[in-house]
């Protein structure tokens, strides 16, 4: 191993080391405040190797056969890395609410990081499987984590067995492969092999990627486990394990140059997969996340739309197009995560102001009712976030749709067009449901037979600052989204 | 001339309003006129004196925005832009004015989203750098829906979700379009360009220009709005409070029709031309339609909201006709409905804030009570429906004498919408200002109209007299503009 594989590997490799060192100390001492900030300590050093990479990297490097370590992979892993934070900080507050001591919560995010690493930095099956398994794992222990919870069985059970056979569909999609190419690098597939297990192989691998991207229709699982799990747990669900499992199915997507080529004679049916793929989860997610209270399930079901409407910057008909769908790609996934990451911030500092806060209780949309008047900071960040993930200008989920479209115009692919308009307008029912909640007056008895103490002024300053910073970060990557596009254009 | 001062300070303006309502309270009304009113002097001065020839369209301001996307930041006008800023500006005070006792909750709150959607509106009529363009189309959608959610009516959520959803969803058509055209712009220059002037050197092949064109028709029929995507106009006007039925009637409406002339008709007028009959038989129909089922209205707001779709089909039809007379009677329409529907929507907030209803069968024998009230209410229906002497006849005369010449008969259909509109005219007159009132437990005196009102309503009046004596006061502008120019020899090259 080179200086530069070590070098390039760097953010990988202090979180591996990391996580070894905390199971360390948790044997030394158990305090969770000094595993939280250990953990997140370790994160800002990965973060702060991946952004130097970034800036000093200038080729892409292949770290063994396994891995290769590229601009937008580490992009992606600053998103991850960014989305782990925050949910550190926002799970300490979280299970301060308990009498036990919460080690082991954080070991299993920093494995939960690692896993999404790995997978965003493969470039061989065998990764890919191994970053995948290490993600599901760890995060079926975390959803189960608030034992108290009425539906943390359920759920974890759910995510279990339905990943482990999501994996295994997975397995048996890459032996197919494998037996037909002979290698299980990515690259290796770029040669076009015209059989029926080739072409099996590959359906069955994307059953399992579909299964983790909750694209419809493997998306049964989403609403069940986002709504049960922990709210910091569901943030990790939404964003990390999506963007890990978005990027590497990129990764193995555009390697296949003969899925691109042969767009254009005939040899279509994998890309008319993944168009009907992403045409069902448009239209379910949004169809589904019309009639939802709870706002988890809600945004469980708008993210199976967001997906759909990612899955769009995959049908390019053309190898040159590559670079602008993977800066498409991430600039909607920084979009999504960012607006994800604020709705979870508000959904957790709402919760914390419920009288039982040591168990999750259910948030409906209607306890978000009047919130413009009575707590203008957190309704602000929620409008924001959820104008962003609606895709209307001044916030930086336009850009983000603006770019898909722009791939998909240039792939001239009219139909997902259409379909995601249509998709946008009925996502657009609920969306504005929820803004006209925030601004309805408050109904008094309503909220006295909830027990709940509505949302006053009960921020701290730090949470005032962070909902600040968060607002004013979405919208001004929405007016000015170069300071995010510069950064994906110079790789 | 600084049109991004005009906008910055409007927002500002309503960020101030919306600050000082907390410090104290009724302030916020007053900070709000002295905003329009200083924007406005400043507009005019600077108007007049920037010695520009605005017959062409002129540049000020040009700034790099998203280079990734050779995005700018362009403002620019020509007479067009001016007029439709000038009734912006004019009708934001007749905003404030009538707003000045309706609104009495979350009122620094209401002002900055007056002021903002104003701002937004200013934006839509200057930006010519498409994706600036799109992003204003957007900007002043939100602040709009929002008096409507917030202040509207009994039913105001289910019409402000229509209004957003309609006009986003065709909107995005045109994104489509915006995005497909740079495509274009790509292709065969080598280079990204949102740049309306750079769009219209490309050579579009007739094939994709057709499409490229629908798309943009769609999103500015549904802000016209045209029939079949007219519904959500009804609703929205109901719901909302005087000022945003205003707004909406006098400017948000008059967006569609710019998009058109700017966009549609200049960019691709090839196929626009093939699209004509289509277009022309959308607008006659919209004519017929709208007088027909304002003819069947109970609710005040709703007959307006009505006639409102019935005029906006004139300017269809005359744009569509590709003829200088009759773009000069689209253009004039726009103005003279902008006034005339303003002064209705406020006779309707003025009644509102007396008898508490819309509904014309509680109405009746305002006349006696306050007769003042019903000469001005007279003299808007008389405007509505094209009386001369106003200005509306002189619009709809020009529209319809220009559209003869290419489309006789459709036009022939046409104008039986005019007598349409003097039966739905004469409905709304009578049944709120002569005869009894119904309801007749109450007492049957309603107040005359305030100082405030008055002067509201003069000045809309003097404005539709003056214009009506004077078209020309508007049309000089548009006599021998590029734009007319333009139009007539594509028509003539035909």
């Amino acid at each position: 191993m080179t200086q530069l594989m070590m070098q390039s590997l760097s953010p990988l490799l202090i979180v591996a080391f990391g996580s070894v060192l905390s199971l360390l100390l948790i044997a030394w001492h158990r305090s969770q405040k000094l595993i939280l900030t250990f953990t997140l300590a370790i994160f800002v050093c990965a973060l702060f190797a991946s952004i130097s990479l970034v800036l000093n990297l200038s080729e892409v490097v292949q770290v063994t056969s396994l891995m290769k370590v590229d601009h937008y992979g580490n992009f992606a892993f600053i998103l991850i890395l960014l989305a782990s934070i925050t949910v550190g900080l926002l799970s300490s507050a979280w299970l301060t609410h308990s009498v036990e001591v919460h080690d082991e919560f954080f070991i299993l995010l920093q494995l939960v990081v690692l896993g999404a690493g790995v997978l965003v930095m493969s470039d061989h099956f065998a990764a890919l499987f191994l970053g995948f398994e290490l993600l599901s794992i760890a995060l079926v222990g975390m959803v189960g984590y608030s034992r108290d919870s009425q539906y943390s069985v359920e759920s974890s059970f759910k995510y279990l067995i339905l990943s482990a056979s999501a994996s295994s569909f997975m397995l048996l999609g890459i032996a197919f492969i494998y037996s037909q190419s002979g290698s299980l690098s990515f690259a290796a597939q770029a040669e076009p092999v015209y059989s029926l297990f080739y072409s099996s192989g590959i359906l069955l691998f994307l059953v399992g990627i579909a299964f983790k991207l909750s694209l419809a229709p493997f998306h049964l699982w989403t609403p069940d486990v986002y709504q049960g799990a922990p709210t910091p747990v569901t943030l990790l669900l939404a964003t990390v394990s999506k963007i890990a499992m978005f990027v590497v199915l990129m990764k193995f997507w555009f390697s296949q140059s003969s899925l691109i080529v042969n767009a254009n004679n005939g040899e279509i049916s994998t890309l008319n997969l993944m168009s009907a793929l992403a045409i069902l989860s448009m239209l379910i997610g949004n169809v589904l996340a019309l009639k939802q209270q709870n706002i988890k399930r809600l945004l469980a079901y708008s993210s199976i739309a967001h997906m759909g409407y990612l899955l769009i910057v995959l049908m390019i008909i053309s190898p040159q197009s590559i670079d602008f769908a993977w800066q498409s790609a991430l600039f909607y996934l920084a979009a999504y995560v960012l607006a994800t990451v604020s709705l979870f911030i508000v959904l957790q500092f709402t919760q914390g102001n419920h009288v039982n806060a040591d168990v999750d209780i259910e948030q409906n949309i209607s306890d978000w009712q009047g919130m413009f008047w009575t707590n203008r900071l957190l309704a602000l960040l929620i409008i924001v976030a959820v104008l962003s993930l609606a895709g209307i200008p001044l916030t930086v989920g336009f850009i983000g749709k603006f770019y898909v479209l722009s791939v998909a115009v240039q792939a001239q692919q009219w139909w997902l067009i259409t379909i995601l308009i249509v998709g946008s307008g009925i996502g657009l029912f609920y969306y504005l449901r929820i803004i006209f909640t925030l601004f309805s007056d408050v109904s008094l008895e309503k909220n006295a037979s909830l027990n709940y103490s509505p949302v006053g002024s009960k921020l701290t300053p730090m949470m005032s600052v962070s909902v600040i910073m968060f607002t004013i970060l979405g919208v001004v990557l929405g007016v000015y989204p170069d300071l995010l596009g510069n950064v994906l254009i110079n790789f | 001339m600084n049109i991004t001062l005009v906008m910055c300070s409007l927002l500002f303006g309503g960020a101030l309003a919306w600050y000082i309502e907390g410090v104290k309270a009724q302030s916020a009304r007053w900070i709000a006129l002295l905003t329009v009113v200083v924007i406005s002097f400043y507009f005019v001065i600077s108007m007049t004196t920037a010695g520009l020839d605005f017959s062409a369209l002129q540049v000020l301001v040009r700034l790099s925005w998203i280079a990734s996307f050779n995005i700018e930041y362009v403002l620019a006008v020509d007479y067009l832009s001016l007029v439709l800023v000038s009734l912006t500006l004019f009708l934001a005070l007749i905003c404030i004015l009538v707003s000045w006792q309706e609104i009495q909750t979350k009122t620094g709150f209401y002002y900055f989203n007056l002021l903002s959607s104003i701002a937004g509106i200013v934006g839509v009529f200057t930006a010519v750098d498409m994706f600036l363009f799109f992003f204003f189309w957007e900007v002043m959608l939100l602040p709009m829906t929002a008096l409507i959610a917030i202040w509207g009516h009994e039913n105001k959520h289910f019409a402000a979700i229509k209004f957003f959803i309609f006009t986003q969803v065709s909107s995005l058509f045109m994104l489509v379009a915006i995005i497909a055209m740079a495509a274009i712009h790509f292709q065969q220059t080598g280079k990204v360009s949102f740049f309306y002037q750079d769009w219209l050197t490309l050579a579009l092949p007739s094939s994709i220009s057709f499409y490229l064109m629908l798309g943009f028709f769609i999103a500015f029929a549904v802000k016209l709005p045209s029939v079949p995507v007219h519904s959500w106009l009804p609703d929205a006007h109901t719901q909302a409070p005087t000022a945003g039925s205003v707004l909406l009637a006098g400017v948000l409406l008059k967006t569609g029709a710019y998009g058109l002339i700017r966009f549609v008709l200049h960019l691709f007028p090839q196929a626009s031309m093939e699209f004509a009959p289509v277009a022309a038989t959308l607008g006659v129909v919209s004519i017929l339609y709208g007088a027909k089922m304002a003819f069947a209205q109970q609710d005040f707001k709703r007959l307006v909201a009505y006639s409102s779709i019935s005029h906006m089909g004139f300017v269809m039809l005359a744009l569509f006709s590709f003829n200088a007379i009759a773009y000069q009677g689209a253009i004039l329409t726009l103005v003279a409905h902008g006034l005339s529907s303003a002064a209705l929507f406020t006779l309707a907030g003025v009644i509102y804030s007396r008898i508490h209803s819309r509904n014309l069968s509680y109405m009746g024998g305002f006349w006696q009570s306050a007769p003042r009230m019903g000469g001005f209410a007279l003299a808007f229906t008389a405007a509505a429906f094209g009386l001369p002497g106003l200005a509306n006849f002189v619009a709809e005369f020009f529209s319809l004498v220009g559209a003869y010449q290419r489309f006789p008969l459709l036009t022939i259909l046409a104008a039986f919408g005019l007598i349409g509109s003097a039966i739905y005219g004469m409905v709304l007159f009578q049944s709120a200002f002569q005869g009894k009132r119904q309801q007749a437990e109450e007492e049957n005196k309603v107040n005359d109209l305030s100082k405030r009102e008055l002067l509201v309503f003069s000045s809309l009046l003097a404005l539709l007299i003056i214009i009506g004596f004077y078209p020309n006061l508007v049309l000089m502008y548009f006599q021998n503009s590029e734009l007319t120019l333009a139009i007539t020899s594509t028509a003539g090259g035909q």
